[in-house]
């Protein structure tokens, strides 16, 4: 499950938006703790919808939020 | 921990206490040190204990949410890998008995349920095994 070529800036997001805690943002987008810690240290790559309930909670685009990088790049 | 890690964990750990007696059980017995056969439902129930102990003593996980799509990925991976792991079973111990014991050799009927029910326990094992990997092994999870 682990996506290397997946990054994303939630840590940062969640400080810059009143240091909102991983419970916080798990309970708004409808996962578990977990699974905003494995996402956030890039175990899990969320589904679609989630990167975009997640997008939605900072205000920002999901591209924002979630970089993939190439192979080649 | 959630609430399949501890089941998982539990699984495994009286699953190997049990492995680990029936293997002490069958090596006492090679030697003739007078071990009998009802001795062996020891390991039995001390493998079968964990499902037991995971039914009463952890409950549903305390939150709003307590799985999600994460998990249900996980639970799908974990399905997968039990399967896998009692067809490998089923392949292994079809071909075993002709190996060891010969084509013209005949084995008891009672060793039929005796292969079912180690088939429930190589699922079980291989469950919890691929829920364990797929969670992480750690306890501490990093999280704020």
């Amino acid at each position: 499950m682990a996506e290397n070529n997946l990054s994303n800036k939630i840590r940062r997001l969640r400080f810059e938006n009143g240091e909102m805690t991983q419970q916080q943002l798990a309970d708004k987008v409808g996962v578990t703790r977990q699974t905003i810690i494995a996402i956030e240290a890039g175990k899990y790559a969320p589904s679609l919808p989630l990167a975009f309930r997640i997008a939605r909670v900072f205000g920002v685009s999901v591209e924002t939020v979630f970089q993939y990088k190439d192979e080649d790049s | 921990m959630n609430r399949a890690q501890k089941i998982s964990l539990t699984m495994v750990i009286t699953f190997l206490l049990g492995l680990f007696l029936g293997i002490i059980l069958i090596v006492m017995r090679l030697f003739d040190l007078g071990v009998p056969k009802i001795a062996f439902l020891l390991p039995v129930c001390i493998a079968g204990s964990g499902g037991i102990i995971s039914i009463t003593c952890f409950k549903k996980d305390k939150g709003a949410i307590a799985f999600d799509e994460r998990d249900k990925l996980v639970e799908k991976n974990a399905n997968l890998a039990g399967f896998g792991a009692v067809y490998l079973y089923v392949i292994l111990m079809s071909f075993l008995p002709i190996v060891i014991l010969g084509g013209e050799a005949s084995i008891p009927v009672t060793w039929c349920p005796v292969l079912l029910i180690g088939a429930g326990f190589c699922q079980a094992f291989a469950q919890s095994i691929a829920y364990l990997i797929q969670y992480g092994w750690r306890v501490k999870d990093g999280g704020e």
